[in-house]
């Protein structure tokens, strides 16, 4: 488990007034979960943590305070005077600006030339000279390098993430919506962030943190402020509290079923599921980012591949999956060469796929959960049987417990875990023979996590499906791999059986 | 005051914002038309009213109604084919080649198939160079299908000036008539409408919405619009679903080309360009105008060609010029372009 360490400050309950206080807010959306009598607030100087399970109203309740959305009921008060925010120009006027998970940047523009199309758009000028000084000195302080002059399209996501908090200091944040702008950074790059944002808290400014993660709001936050289905369970401080305790209030009940238990090995056929054979992929920026891999999963196997972000997991993915070309190797489907075949070819002979950005290469917002299970050629061939497929809807949002107003409601009204869900009870549902997963679970809660994992584990172990899974979430690859595989580089460093893997080796050959 | 976003869109708005466009639309028209050619708001009021229940307006209607199926696919996807006035020519040329220069008039029910069934192959044809362009070039398809216009109009020109010219053309530069069985029937009590084209109107509407709804074919074209990257992790080809969304609007297209032919042109006129009816662009308002909902293509094509008809009306009766047929149109449909913001947003008075 991860142990949290404190980046916490002498932070106490100074006698603040609330530098934003959010007073009975309520908005409703048809059939999804609203926000009922929300009471929240924020004072100078602290890391506020807003954390609940997947649909609780967390993004809700940020986009109004950055005018996003307009609440049905409730006032919002900035140093105690009741303001409007209609847009997000309003929310920058009171010095709120927000950060979300999606870097908000334009790729063909230098780092530079984005911070400055942002400050421009809000009426606010400087020289490209003084923007260029601050991203040195910034970056600096945080420790990620970004070159002010390099264009966007070339950084990693951390870097852009970087640009993106830089941006919202340069238009004058004095309190920073973080909408899990760092929940998916890979754990070396969040805990510099960390010391960031407590430098900046440290200077009077505010943060208020919304996360899924009971341990990222451990680390950092100062309060905790607890949502469950739209309600506010509590605000506790950060020091009084166990995770346990936390836990407790994000899933009442429900919090029992968490469990980091390795789940039981299952026994692997006979039958090799995949083979790949001394692959070579080149990565975005036109350097092999996967460098001869060899790895096999068996029928009914659970494969994890453990390792930091930006090792060539992703490439190995998604060339396994037939979405990026082979320079060299082989990859085998049951004994079958699919290299190069295309993903067309590949996923119709029983093969899903799980990919990360699951609002991009998952599902169609705008379509609705029968509409985007109908699109796949695993599931409809030709004519669509509305009928069949209607049926299946209804069963996976029962068996997932998918929060949706009906099987009929476009997905983008669904939050982004439930989203996800979509996304995997589907591929569970096509994985005949093979499934193959890049980071599963990041986007659910810790319930909903557990849920998938055990869920795939049992399709492994009974319907003899061979898993390939790569996650840059340590406790999910040791809970759910029959086989650990640790990449590095490109390379496959090292592979051990699940039940006897060592946690401090495998995080040695990780960062080696 | 701010707009916000509407969590359902309005409902019925589908039906309410195009009909509110319209009488908005028509108001200001005519006051523009008051305005700067003096026409009275009474006669052109009574032009647009009696255009809307003018026997003349069926033709228009049922060949914009096929077009507007046609332009519809391809928007589904979000492809924009511009280019659906250069595939029906093409279709127009097509059934002309059958008719005129092949022995197959001679079984007329053999014939009529054959012209509808090339006119189709060649406006796909046409219609999927642009497609093959997008798809594995990446190059916009907008441009490439509106040049490609010009192209047809050019190509057929030649044929029509040189190797197609006819022999009892009296000066004209024209193609001879086609041969009288395989023109199309007209329906007793008409001058224009033909028992082909209605039928050609009843399959392609109702071969295309089953084909959106209910095949995997059209789903897909549908989530083409929305999230190609989806389709493509999917497992969906998408080069060739974009390649066979042009190509099935072209084919479309292409079959109006020859119902033109066969049911009303009965000859091609050298030089295109100012022979066509433009239809293939006028098309583009349909289906905009229908919010690419196919069962509101028919209401779509019934305004458009009503207030086409309406501007000829005002042009017979001497009080504007040829450019009045659009004055009416373009301003409908500027005023459906503002007011459909409403169908997805709604305006909440907040005070400051």
């Amino acid at each position: 488990m991860t142990e949290s360490k404190a980046y916490n400050s002498n932070f106490s309950l100074k006698i603040n007034t609330p530098i934003v206080s959010v007073k009975n807010i309520s908005k409703r959306f048809p059939g999804a979960v609203a926000l009922d009598n929300v009471n929240f607030d924020i004072l100078e100087g602290e890391v506020h943590a807003l954390l609940g399970e997947n649909g609780a109203g967390k993004s809700t309740l940020v986009k109004i305070l950055y005018g996003i959305y307009s609440p049905d009921k409730g006032e919002i008060y900035v140093r105690g005077r009741r303001v409007r925010i209609n847009s997000p120009k309003d929310a920058i006027k009171h010095g709120i600006v927000m950060v979300s998970q999606i870097p908000q940047i334009i790729d063909r523009l230098t780092v530079a030339e984005n911070i400055i199309l942002g400050l421009e758009k809000y009426g606010l000028t400087s020289r490209i000279s003084e923007v260029r000084d601050f991203i040195k000195v910034k970056s600096k302080e945080v420790g990620i390098a970004v070159d002010p002059d390099i264009e966007v399209w070339k950084l990693s996501y951390t870097q852009k993430q970087l640009v993106e908090i830089l941006r919202a200091l340069l238009i004058g944040a004095r309190i920073l919506l973080l909408d899990e702008a760092i929940t998916f950074l890979p754990l070396i790059e969040k805990r510099k962030f960390y010391k960031f944002i407590r430098n900046f808290v440290d200077e009077g400014g505010s943060v208020v943190l919304i996360t899924h993660k009971i341990y990222e709001a451990m680390d950092i936050a100062d309060r905790i402020t607890v949502l469950r289905q739209g309600r506010v369970v509590g605000t506790v401080r950060r020091d009084e509290v166990s995770p346990d305790d936390v836990r407790k209030m994000m899933f009442a009940e429900k919090s029992a079923q968490i469990t980091y238990e390795r789940l039981p090995t299952s026994k692997p056929r006979d039958v090799v599921a995949l083979e790949i054979r001394d692959l070579w992929v080149m990565g975005d920026y036109g350097v092999h980012a996967v460098k001869g891999v060899n790895l096999t999963v068996k029928a009914g196997e659970v494969v994890g591949i453990a390792g930091i972000a930006g090792n060539g997991q992703k490439e190995l993915i998604q060339a396994v999956i037939g979405l990026r070309k082979v320079e060299k190797g082989n990859i085998m489907l049951y004994s079958e060469d699919v290299t190069n075949k295309g993903v067309a070819k590949i996923r119709v002979k029983g093969v899903g796929y799980i990919p990360d950005q699951p609002a991009r290469f998952g599902v169609s917002l705008d379509n609705n959960i029968e509409e985007n299970l109908a699109m796949l050629p695993a599931i409809t061939r030709r004519i669509i049987k509305w009928g069949a497929v209607r049926e299946l809807a209804r069963k996976l949002i029962n068996e997932f417990n998918i929060l949706t107003p009906s099987s009929k409601a476009p997905v983008k009204l669904l939050s982004g875990g439930n989203i996800m869900k979509v996304l995997v009870s589907r591929e569970l549902f096509v994985a005949k023979r093979l499934l193959v997963a890049y980071n599963p679970t990041r986007t659910l809660d810790e319930v909903t996590a557990i849920m998938v994992r055990k869920i795939i584990k049992e399709k492994a172990a009974k319907d003899g499906v061979g898993v390939l899974i790569a996650s840059e979430d340590l406790d999910e690859i040791f809970q759910i791999a029959d086989t650990i595989a640790v990449m590095n580089s490109g390379k496959i460093v090292g592979t051990f059986p699940g039940d006897k893997a060592n946690r401090d080796e495998v995080e040695r050959l990780m960062v080696m | 005051m701010v707009l916000v976003k509407r969590i359902k869109p309005l409902p019925l708005g589908g039906i309410l914002i195009p009909l509110l466009s319209i009488v908005i639309g028509i108001l200001i028209s005519t006051i523009i038309l008051y305005v700067i050619v003096g026409a009275s708001p009474i006669i052109t009021l009574s032009c647009v009213v009696s255009s809307l229940i003018s026997p003349e307006i069926v033709l228009t209607f049922l060949f914009l109604t096929i077009l507007g199926v046609a332009l519809l696919v391809a928007f589904s996807g979000s492809i924009w084919n511009i280019g659906a006035e250069g595939q029906l020519w093409l279709g127009t040329a097509a059934a002309a080649y059958v008719a005129l220069f092949t022995t197959l008039p001679q079984a007329p029910i053999v014939a009529k198939i054959v012209m509808v069934l090339l006119a189709m192959v060649l406006g796909g044809a046409w219609a999927a160079v642009a497609g093959i362009l997008r798809a594995y070039l990446n190059i916009d398809e907008v441009p490439v299908t509106l040049i490609m216009n010009y192209i047809a109009y050019y190509v057929i020109n030649y044929l029509v000036r040189g190797p197609w010219l006819g022999k009892e053309t009296w000066g004209y530069i024209r193609t001879d008539m086609i041969p009288d069985q395989v023109k199309f029937v007209l329906i007793p009590g008409s001058t224009t409408i033909t028992y082909e084209v209605l039928i050609l109107a009843v399959l392609t509407i109702a071969l295309t919405y089953f084909m959106l709804k209910y095949t995997a074919l059209g789903l897909r074209i549908r989530i083409l619009g929305s999230n190609p990257d989806a389709l493509k992790a999917a497992g969906v080809n998408v080069r060739a679903l974009i390649i066979t969304a042009l190509a099935i609007s072209g084919a479309i297209a292409g079959a109006m080309g020859a119902a033109q032919l066969a049911g009303y042109l009965h000859r091609i006129s050298y030089p295109i360009e100012s022979h066509t009816a433009n239809y293939g662009y006028t098309a583009i308002l349909v289906a905009w105008l229908s919010m690419l909902d196919i069962r509101a293509i028919p209401i779509a094509a019934y305004i458009v060609s009503a207030l086409y008809q309406a501007g000829i009306s005002m042009q017979i009766a001497g009080v504007s010029g040829a450019s009045a047929t659009y004055v009416f149109i373009g301003t409908v449909l500027l005023t459906f372009t503002v007011l459909r913001v409403f169908s997805e947003y709604t305006i909440k008075i907040v005070r400051r």
